[in-house]
């Protein structure tokens, strides 16, 4: 016997009253329940509990009372004593399916599996018709380690309940974990064809197809079961959180904002949505969203980690600091928030570098470690080696344009190269490294343990890393090693990597001059001349002649990163200005095209007595388009301490010196390697002091501003810069020098 | 967790299919497209979708007979007829193809798309004039649709006017600023017109522009090199290999310019991806360059008359390099049959299976076909095909082996310019295409088992109105 109150057309308050009415007036038992559930409704729980506990005392043969009354404990989460009243309605009547799945239930959270499996056989027996006993038979049997059966019972839940999407995704799981996801995907196809308008099967085989590392297909898959139910919000969640754990972005950026219409009080669907802003530049509303789940969630530390890398992307080093700092008190002993502190340091002044050496030393301590590896390595001193490029970035980005030319040029007799980095795709630098590599691996979905054991069975000798702690990189594979010689370079070099198992960093005389070696925790391999070698893109424009005197007097610029501009820079910078009567600062980067940053940039020069108008501040733009601004440009100027990388290769290849004043991190002297490398030495400074002095002389002196500028990318090209065979050749040089220091000191 | 309920829109469904097919997202389109069928009656426009996405996941057979049916329920209907003329078209079904695109235009006279196609059509069945009155209309009612344009300068210079080819693409690339295609066509026009300056100036211009990517370095390479600027071509190779490291089409050609260590033959992919690329526009464009090989090859065989000696036909034949077959089409009537082709393209064996003379026809690697175990033929031709072969013993040593004895191969190669002082025996041209000496082609021969029954110098086709050498071989086997 159920009973449910009626309370059609009308509110709780007025049914309350009626039933109250009725049961005093008739006092019927059914009446009675459904005072009790309507109590219960209108937020009165007690009440409505303590009429179920008198009817169950008054009709001891009924099981609905006590029922009823372990639904509404455990809806309170007072599960013990929930359990004592389902005991109750399973005594009145053993094979009420309702009490037999809420006990099971019970039993399974109590991590009793035992219990409930008993009870769950008893119900699937009485009412076969329950999915839901089905599927939590399924949970039980997987609780106990009986995969193969767990994957029958969801079979069957999923067959009576075939648009069940838990239920499915349940049975996918059970088919990973008994090893029959192929058979499971080959099912969920024909289910798909037999029922096209069921979104379900879609959905589950987007899932496994997920779980396999095939991503595109099924990102495909939940395209298409999102089509089919666009409103429902656990599809829209699927969809999105998958997509935004893919390069899609544009894509993932809308799926998130339909997934949070469909459920805007999800965090974690907001957190994602921020975390795509961010990788799309657009940081000012992705602090803005994050902000708003701290204040709703309360202080979280995954969420203050991309608040402080947002915030710091914005310029605004001592609040992205000081939320790192939070994030590590919150939870200390975690690699994330010591990870985010470490990647912020870098940009902010006044940070020495022993202060970075040992940020990255706590974050690379907290890293997960197995047992160190033995290596079989044949320990020939002079065989060919293999060597292996881990990255997330091998593609158009600093990282290939400042690595690929080095790769190509290395001697093929005596290096093999192995890519590890997700599919190479129709990016053309992507292309580059495939035609160089040997073999290619996508270490997508692999754990960290997972990948250093396939990298060791792929006999890699040498792992050169290129992503470090940044969002594509694998530190923490390479904190299991995946090869006897690990070496640090290009791809979130800030400064050494901390990690005990990294032996080398790749450098050179200027990035790493002896002075400097103990801030590293690795030993420096340095280069005959430059760390890095520039690869020009074919497309660059010409150059243009100089624009002072052309359009007015001496512009300045930088086109670096806003998280690179402090507010030391930004002083010196404006002393430039005010030596340099009507010169212009044009100012470029994704983050300006938010009008906001823009302002708080111009306000900023403004409190330094500086006209507003005399900067210009640009957004984003496409590569191209940004190589062309520089003809706008006579004078690049470096900021500090984080010092332009590639942004300085790509301002000499159009005719722009930079003005730069290296500091003790690897990262604050970037830009001395590079202008030292191609004969620019004399734009290197030691203090402030001279770094304004040097660009208020370059403005000064026109002619020869000019002339270097006429002769520059010509010079560029034939220096090392630029000598991708001679870089090849110093690379394979300094990359044999390790190996031999492996194979000789074992 | 609630059940899922999807009552999903019809229209909307049709919508996101397109979209799918346009991202290339086929297998989302195809379960999307499964639940528009389940929610509407079959139709012209579900028809249309199971076409185009048919033709995405290269299945033209599914797409014809799709359209097939589609437009006999539905005769009037423009778009079916637009669609299936392109399905046609593709699979080198030319004329069937003109007459779905002329009914479209018939149906549906404001459309610019069937115009195209049709233009495009006409080109392709030598029909040069109709088809520019057909595309100018359409570029006239969109002078921005750069494929249009494109269309439009190629059947003007396959009418021989190339001024006006060039004036069209100038106008397109004037529009339509950031298409590339548009500028490597025009360089590539300006290179066919042999005015090498005027090809630098372009792709210079798009380089400047930024409009650039590897196939026009490519092409900048091969101009430089043609005005003798081997250090600028090398420059221009190297920016074409960044750009497009794995294109075999660049690496042939740098490989041709000897930045790149060369084959001793054209990498099959390159072969694969120049026919693909021309597979339409092959043949009336070696029929308009004056290409001879068919017709000496005939003149060769009458002369001969190998089928006199043997009583019955001279067959079985095989047509190596058969391409859109026009050596078969040349020889068909002769008792040679029957006639099997191999190529490497398949496109170009559409159209020849289109002509209907080939008992068979295989999409292979000639020496893989060649290596095979198989019935011996009474003759084999390989015309404009040891072009592509640097040394020649690995292709007439397995070419001998499966003849039956008084059988006769008849070869075409390209020759060295007669000015040329001591050539090698064999090396890899500017153009991408090797060239033999005469003395080279009979030592290999000769090796190979062949008694060398003629080796005359024949013009094989003009360029420009310039002979390109070679020679007739007709090889026998004793």
């Amino acid at each position: 016997m159920t009973a449910e109150p009626v309370l059609d057309g009308l509110s709780h308050a007025e049914a309350l009253g009626l039933l109250r009415a009725a049961a005093a007036r008739t006092a019927s038992p059914l009446t009675c329940l459904n005072l009790a559930i309507a109590e219960e409704h209108a937020g009165c729980p007690a009440r409505g509990r303590r009429l179920l506990r008198e009817l169950a005392a008054l009709l001891p043969g009924w099981d609905e009372p006590p029922l009823r009354l372990g639904q509404s404990l455990r809806s309170a989460g007072r599960n013990a004593e929930a359990a004592l009243a389902y005991d109750e309605a399973l005594a009145r009547n053993p094979i009420r399916p309702e009490s037999l799945i809420a006990r099971a239930a019970l039993h399974l959270a109590a991590a009793e599996p035992e219990s409930a499996h008993l009870m769950l056989i008893r119900c699937c027996g009485v009412a076969p018709e329950r999915a839901e006993a089905w599927d939590l038979l399924g949970l039980t049997l997987q609780a106990t380690g009986d995969e193969k059966l767990a994957e029958t019972a969801f079979a069957e839940a999923s067959r009576r309940a075939p648009r069940r999407l838990d239920y499915a995704l349940h049975r996918v799981e059970a088919s990973k974990r008994a090893g029959t996801a192929d058979a499971e995907l080959a099912r969920l196809a024909l289910a798909a064809a037999a029922d096209p308008l069921n979104p379900v099967p879609l959905a589950a085989s987007g899932v496994l197809l997920h779980r396999d590392g095939r991503r595109e297909q099924a990102i495909e898959a939940l395209e298409a079961a999102v089509a089919l139910a666009p409103d429902d919000p656990a599809l829209a969640r699927l969809h999105a959180g998958l997509l935004a754990r893919s390069p899609r972005v544009a894509s993932a950026e809308a799926a998130l904002a339909r997934a949070i219409a469909l459920d805007p009080a999800d965090p974690a669907l907001r957190n994602d949505h921020a975390a795509v802003l961010m990788r799309m530049h657009r940081h000012a509303e992705a602090r803005e969203i994050l902000q708003a789940v701290l204040d709703a969630q309360g202080p979280d530390a995954s969420i203050l980690c991309n608040l402080a890398n947002a915030t710091v992307n914005l310029g605004l080093h001592a609040e992205a600091e000081a939320l790192a700092r939070r994030a590590i008190a919150l939870s200390p002993a975690a690699a994330l928030p010591r990870r985010t502190l470490a990647n912020v340091l870098p940009y902010c002044p006044g940070v020495g570098a022993a202060v970075l050496r040992d940020a990255l030393a706590e974050t690379a301590a907290r890293l997960p470690r197995g047992p160190a590896p033995i290596h079989a390595n044949s320990r020939d001193p002079d065989r060919k080696l293999r060597l292996g490029l881990l990255s997330g970035t091998l593609k158009t980005h600093p990282v290939g344009w400042l690595t690929v030319a080095g790769f190509e040029t290395l001697d093929p007799a005596g290096f093999a190269v192995t890519c590890l980095s997700p599919p190479a795709g129709a990016d053309p630098i992507a292309r580059r490294f495939a035609a160089l590599a040997e073999a290619w691996h996508d270490p997508t979905g692999l754990t960290d343990a997972a990948l250093a054991e396939r990298a060791r069975g792929w006999g890699l000798d040498i792992v050169i890393d290129l992503g470090g702690y940044g969002d594509a990189g694998r530190m923490a594979a390479l904190a299991h090693r995946l090869a006897p010689v690990q070496i640090k370079w290009v791809g979130m070099q800030t400064h050494s990597s901390g990690l005990p198992e990294m032996d080398w960093i790749l450098t050179d005389r200027w990035e790493t001059p002896p002075e400097l070696e103990r801030f590293y925790t690795e030993r420096p391999l340095r280069l005959a001349d430059g760390y890095v070698c520039y690869s020009p893109p074919p497309y660059a424009p010409d150059i243009a002649p100089l624009p002072a005197g052309r359009t007015g007097p001496v512009t300045f610029g930088c086109f670096n990163n806003l998280a690179k501009i402090t507010a030391d820079g930004l002083a010196v910078w404006a002393d430039i200005l005010r030596r340099t009567p009507g010169a212009r600062l044009v100012l470029k980067c994704h983050q300006l095209a938010d009008a906001p940053t823009a302002d708080r940039l111009r306000a900023a020069f403004a409190a330094h007595g500086i006209d507003p108008v005399r900067i210009e501040c640009r957004g984003g733009s496409g590569h191209r388009t940004l190589l062309g601004e520089y003809n706008d440009i006579d004078v690049a100027l470096d900021p500090f301490p984080y010092s332009g990388g590639l942004t300085t290769c790509e301002a000499l290849w159009m005719g722009v010196p930079t003005v730069t004043m290296p500091g003790e991190s690897f990262a604050s002297r970037h830009s001395a390697s590079h202008l030292s490398n191609a004969g620019l030495a004399d734009w290197v400074v030691p203090d402030r002091d001279r770094y304004v002095a040097r660009a208020v002389a370059a403005a000064a002196d026109l002619p020869a501003l000019a002339a270097l500028r006429a002769g520059l990318r010509a010079q560029v090209k034939a220096s090392p810069l630029c000598d991708a065979p001679r870089f090849g050749r110093s690379l394979g040089a300094a990359l044999r020098a390790a190996w031999r220091d492996w194979c000789a000191r074992r | 967790m609630d059940t899922l309920a999807a009552a999903p829109d019809p229209d909307h469904l049709a919508r996101r299919v397109r979209e799918m097919i346009d991202n290339g997202q086929l297998n989302a389109a195809r379960a999307v497209l499964a639940a528009v069928r389940r929610l509407s009656p079959p139709g012209p426009a579900t028809a249309e979708l199971a076409a185009r996405l048919a033709i995405a996941a290269g299945q033209s057979d599914v797409a014809a007979a799709e359209l097939d049916a589609a437009v006999a329920a539905d005769p009037g209907h423009a778009g079916l007829r637009r669609l299936r003329a392109d399905v046609r078209h593709r699979r080198g079904e030319h004329v069937p193809a003109a007459i779905d695109a002329a009914e479209a235009v018939v149906l549906d006279p404001h459309d610019a798309s069937g115009k195209a196609i049709l233009g495009v059509l006409m080109t392709e069945l030598g029909r040069p004039a109709d088809a520019v009155a057909c595309l100018a209309e359409a570029v006239a009612a969109e002078p921005a649709n750069p494929a249009y344009v494109e269309a439009l300068a190629a059947a003007q210079a396959a009418g021989g006017a190339t001024d006006l080819a060039a004036e069209t693409l100038a106008a397109g690339i004037a529009r339509c600023l950031g298409r590339v295609d548009l500028r490597n066509a025009a360089v590539l026009l300006a290179i066919r017109r042999r005015d090498f300056a005027a090809a630098e100036a372009l792709a210079e211009a798009a380089r400047r522009a930024g409009i650039a990517d590897a196939c026009l370095f490519g092409l900048l390479g091969h101009a430089l090199s043609c005005l003798g600027r081997h250090a600028d071509a090398a420059d221009a190779y190297d920016a074409a290999l960044k750009l497009g490291p794995h294109d075999p089409y660049v690496r042939h050609l740098v490989a041709a310019a000897g930045t790149l260590p060369g084959g001793d033959r054209a990498p099959s992919p390159y072969v694969r991806a120049v026919f693909e690329g021309y597979a339409n526009r092959f043949e009336p464009h070696l029929v308009a360059l004056g290409y001879r090989v068919p017709g000496l090859f005939r003149a060769a065989l009458l002369r001969l008359a190998p089928w006199n000696a043997t009583g019955e036909g001279a067959g079985p034949t095989l047509d190596l390099g058969c391409g859109t077959g026009l050596a078969g089409l040349a020889l068909h009537d002769l008792p040679i049959r029957p006639l099997h082709g191999v190529d490497l393209a398949p496109r170009m064996l559409a159209q020849a299976a289109a002509k209907g003379i080939y008992a068979s026809l295989r999409e292979a690697d000639i020496l893989a076909v060649l290596a095979e175990p198989g019935p011996d033929y009474g003759l084999i031709l390989a015309a404009d095909v040891l072009c592509y072969f640097g040394a020649l013993d690995p292709v007439l040593q397995a070419a001998f082996a499966r003849m039956r004895p008084g059988g006769l191969m008849l070869v075409s190669t390209e020759s060295p310019a007669p000015d040329e002082p001591d050539p090698p025996p064999w090396r890899l041209g500017p153009q991408g295409r090797f060239v033999h000496t005469a003395a080279y082609l009979r030592t290999e021969a000769e090796a190979a088992g062949f008694a060398v029954r003629c080796l005359a110098a024949e013009t094989q086709r003009f360029e420009n109105d310039a002979p390109v050498p070679g020679l007739l071989g007709i090889l026998a086997r004793p």
